[in-house]
């Protein structure tokens, strides 16, 4: 065999390792020059900190409601049952027999720790994240029935329709989100609700607004794909539907929307990921979400560094996990 | 059956004129079967769309049993029912299969229950040879076969017209022959069909009268002897001499 | 002939008239249903405060700044220049020749007007135009080259460069721009400003870390641009270029990247246009680009409804003129 092959192969894969360990490298020196300059400036990290905002223990405490006497004490599984029995009445706790602070025959003031627990709660980060995916959903599903309309407003011949559409479309795509969100927030949302407010019904929250505003945002940009799915169909599979009878609903029913929105699938799985991206701006109008989670920690824990990355990553596997599913639907839209 | 007078039609692309028909005149008998004939662009398949409303003539009329189809208030999807169409591209539809092609029409237009519809589907597959592959999707089929479903979609309707825009053109040889057999049995069972094809075979065998197309006119109508044995324009023996 | 011709409806071009008449009742409907539902809750609409804060006259009084007597006018076309001659010295004032107060010998006390005038100043609003168009441009101008870099380095074989390139792709395209501004702000900004603060070196104002946010968020997506282009040129390409005894970089630099870069410019101009709508952004780090500008219009003026529509409408037109341009573009390409 050719030594020089052979050495040439083995010096490109020993050049391949290099690499590799070169990235490696690469990756450590940014973390630790981010970690050492932090110190630099005296910051302290505190990781151990961050856990506490998705979940923590909660210390709950049963007290007693009346004074009396403890009468009674039956444990059973897990729980204790607490009888207490004054002049009047007998109250009755059931609690976890973990940690119980009193004695039959006890005598209880109103406001005496009977028992404790602990209980595992959702934390601000959590709950931010819960958040951000139920507006991205509620977004994503009304974006998609007005994308939907929208887009096959878009290519109908009625100029009422298609200039609506149109304008509708442009408008949104033209100007940013961020304008958007605090036109329906400032804008239309203070006139909705001081409508409201004049006829003595409820107000509208926060919340509706941008979910509002994100999903007419999502709408334009659904309907240029509708739009762009629907005119991927072959002109040949309209005729043949017309050349049967049918008529352009029935048409537009069972040939060729079935066929579009096969194709638009993984374009509409993209907006979606976007959707969770674009959900963060609305935290500027006071929707705790994810973003304005993580700022409300920041100004309680006082970490910012960990928090903003510990937010960024969390983003991260959110439309990471989603972008792997739809390369997935990609590859199955594919073989059929 | 079917009476053409004097319809125009003119295509407009790219800012130039194409005249496509240019007052065409013809008549279609119950049962008769009409091959159209003519060299590419002649507007042959301009003629047959436009009997199905795929275009629409710019004047002249169009009557179909007794419906004039370029009424404004005529509904033309119930035109449409009667006449069935199958185009040289098949245009099959690939999310269905083809059980559910030939049954899809029927249920949405002529509100026939799933099961009739399933079971009148069943027997035109068997009719055109392809019963066995009723539950397959189109992509499977060969071309031959493909045609073959769309045949048998647009019988299903029950139409009293058959078009076919050169229903053979898009298949390999070997298969050109499923097809036109399945078409000389409908002729033989006295369907009323209006055929663009370049099969001279197929118009001298079956067909009842033959036109000859040329730039958007009918120079020459009469029967395949006639026509392929003493043709009387000079563009007639023209295309003749170039095709035989 | 394409599919939006065989969908159109036999029997809609009688009513064609009627249907365009249709969307101007809706647009006007829309205009009229805001304008009177604000009424509704008194508000009161005042357009005529919106021009000044694009630009306004402003009064420039020229005050004499010693005692003594006017000396001297020379008038050079409208220009003139006023001579104060007092007993400590001369001054000379500059100003139009039609806001003269004094004439020659008058006598002058400090303090008095010698000439007022107004003039032209441009206002809060189209400052914050000018400042979203220049952050636009040298963001863009960064991502640029950021994303050729980038964009090399994906389709390197090197593994080193591939999966740096990688990693910064997709974590910029997976997560959202606000909390990139956010880390690049409170984060890196915090790190960078007091480190230079211990050296005694000067601080970087937030509009550089603004645009630094900006442009590697831009460079990202310019990144996936270059990618998909030079892989779009044909590897015969690449293949004629070395054969010819070029270099890899001789191959990139001569064949290649020349017409990849043609293929680019349509998508990297819409690029542009999408981050003239996301450096909305930056007025929440305190940059006062169009958005921020019309946050502290809005608190001085008190008219929300106003001036978050020509807000809105300032980004279309931008957005609106560029993607006109873009298209010019797009046709002049496919004709060459
Ligand atoms: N939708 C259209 N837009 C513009 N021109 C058209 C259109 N359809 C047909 N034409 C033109 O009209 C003329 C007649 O076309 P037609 O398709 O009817 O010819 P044909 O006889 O069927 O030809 P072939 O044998 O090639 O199918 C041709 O010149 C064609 O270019
Ligand atoms: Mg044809």
């Amino acid at each position: 065999m050719d030594f020089s092959l052979i050495l040439r192969r083995f010096k490109t894969s020993s050049s391949y390792y290099i690499s590799i360990g070169i990235f490696i490298m690469l990756v450590i020196g940014i973390a630790s020059s981010l970690y050492y300059s932090a110190l630099k400036i005296d910051y302290v990290w505190r990781w151990f900190r961050i856990p506490q905002y998705f979940v923590y223990q909660d210390q709950v405490e049963i007290r007693a409601q009346i004074e009396g006497e403890i009468e009674s004490i039956l444990i059973k599984d897990n729980k204790a049952v607490i009888g207490i029995k004054s002049d009047e009445e007998i109250e009755v706790h059931t609690v976890p027999i973990s940690d119980i602070r009193v004695d039959e025959g006890d005598l209880i003031s109103p406001g005496d720790i009977l028992a404790t627990y602990k209980k595992w709660r959702v934390g601000i980060l959590m709950q931010g994240l819960w958040l951000t995916l139920k507006v991205s959903i509620i977004a994503i599903v009304f974006g998609i029935l007005i994308g939907l309309f929208a887009g096959i407003a878009r290519i109908s011949s009625n100029p009422a329709l298609k200039w609506s559409a149109i304008t509708y479309i442009e408008f949104i795509r033209g100007s940013p989100l961020l304008v958007q969100i605090f036109i329906w927030y400032f804008v239309l949302g203070t006139l909705i609700n001081n409508i409201l407010a004049k006829k003595g019904i409820g107000q509208i929250s926060p919340l509706w607004f941008g979910v509002a505003a994100l999903a007419c945002f999502a709408g334009a940009y659904v309907a240029e794909m509708v739009r762009a799915g629907i005119q991927s169909i072959h002109f040949g599979q309209i005729e043949a539907a017309n050349s049967l009878g049918m008529t352009y609903i029935q048409s537009m029913r069972y040939i060729i929307l079935p066929q579009a929105l096969r194709r638009i699938l993984p374009p509409l799985a993209g907006q979606f990921i976007s959707l969770i991206k674009d959900s963060s701006l609305l935290g500027l109008i006071a929707i705790r979400e994810l973003t304005k989670a993580t700022r409300e920690v920041i100004t309680t824990s006082l970490q910012p560094f960990e928090l903003w990355f510990v937010c960024a990553i969390l983003y991260l596997v959110l439309t990471f996990s989603l972008s792997m599913f739809v390369q997935y639907l990609e590859r199955r839209t594919q073989v059929t | 059956m079917i009476d053409v007078k004097n319809i125009s039609k003119t295509f407009i692309s790219h800012s130039t004129e194409v005249k496509a028909l240019v007052n065409v005149t013809a008549r279609i008998n119950p049962g008769e079967v009409v091959v159209v004939l003519g060299p590419s662009g002649s507007g042959k398949s301009t003629f047959i769309r436009c009997l199905n409303y795929l275009n629409v003539a710019d004047e002249g009329s169009i009557t179909i049993d007794g419906i004039d189809i370029l009424d404004p208030n005529t509904d033309i999807n119930k035109v449409r029912a009667e006449v069935g169409m199958v185009f040289q591209s098949f245009n099959l539809f690939p999310h269905k299969t083809v059980l559910e092609n030939v049954t899809l029409a029927p249920i949405v237009v002529r509100k026939k229950s799933k099961e009739e519809a399933k079971k009148k589907g069943m027997a035109l597959l068997e009719k055109v040879g392809i019963q066995d592959k009723a539950n397959v999707y189109p992509d499977q089929l060969s071309g031959g076969q493909q045609q073959r479903v769309a045949i048998a979609r647009a019988l299903a309707m029950e139409p009293k017209i058959m078009l076919f825009d050169e229903p053979t053109s898009a298949l390999d040889p070997e298969m050109v022959g499923e097809v036109l057999d399945v078409m000389k049995n409908l002729a033989r069972e006295g369907m009323t069909m209006v055929v663009v094809t370049h099969e001279m075979g197929f118009a001298r065998e079956v067909a009842d009268r033959v036109i000859f197309m040329d730039e958007g006119a009918i120079v020459e109508v009469g029967t395949p002897e006639h026509f392929f044995k003493n043709p009387t324009h000079e563009r007639t023996k023209l295309f003749l001499s170039q095709i035989l | 002939m394409g599919s939006a011709v065989a969908l159109k409806r036999p029997k809609q071009g009688n009513h064609y008239y009627f249907w365009v008449g249709v969307f101007f009742f809706i647009v006007i409907g829309v205009v009229l249903s805001l304008y009177f539902s604000a009424r509704q809750i008194d508000y009161t609409w005042r357009w005529y405060r919106i021009p000044k804060y694009f630009a306004y006259q402003e009064q420039v009084e020229i005050r004499s700044e010693i005692d003594g007597e006017v000396e001297r006018i020379s008038k050079k076309d409208n220009n003139a220049v006023i001579r104060v001659k007092g007993t400590e010295g001369t001054a000379s004032y500059a100003a139009p020749v039609s806001a003269l107060g004094f004439e020659e010998g008058d006598q002058v006390y400090y303090g008095d007007v010698l000439a007022t005038y107004k003039k032209w100043r441009v206002g809060i609003l189209l400052e914050g135009l000018w400042l979203t168009l220049k952050v636009s441009i040298i963001a863009i101008v960064f991502g640029i080259l950021i994303g050729l870099f980038t964009g090399i380095a994906r389709i390197s074989s090197n593994p080193a460069l591939k999966w740096s390139a990688i990693s910064y792709i997709e974590m910029i395209r997976g997560s959202p721009l606000l909390v990139q501004i956010f880390i690049w702000y409170f984060v890196l900004g915090t790190l960078f400003n007091n480190i230079l603060a211990k050296h005694g070196i000067g601080q970087i104002p937030p509009l550089w870390f603004g645009v630094a946010a900006l442009a590697c968020f831009t460079g990202a997506y310019v990144a996936e641009m270059v990618r998909a282009g030079i892989q779009s040129i044909h590897r015969g390409q690449t293949e004629a270029a070395r054969s010819l005894g070029m270099t890899y970089v001789k191959s990139m630099r001569y064949v290649i990247l020349p017409q990849a870069l043609r293929r680019i410019l349509p998508p990297l101009a819409g690029q542009f246009i999408s981050l003239i709508k996301d450096s909305s952004l930056l007025g929440i780090i305190a940059i006062r680009e169009l958005t921020k500008a019309t946050r502290e219009v809005v608190t001085t003026s008190l008219q929300p409804f106003e001036l978050w529509f020509v807000c809105a409408l300032l980004y279309l037109v931008l957005t609106f003129s560029l993607s006109m341009l873009l298209q010019y573009l797009e046709r002049r390409q496919m004709a060459v």
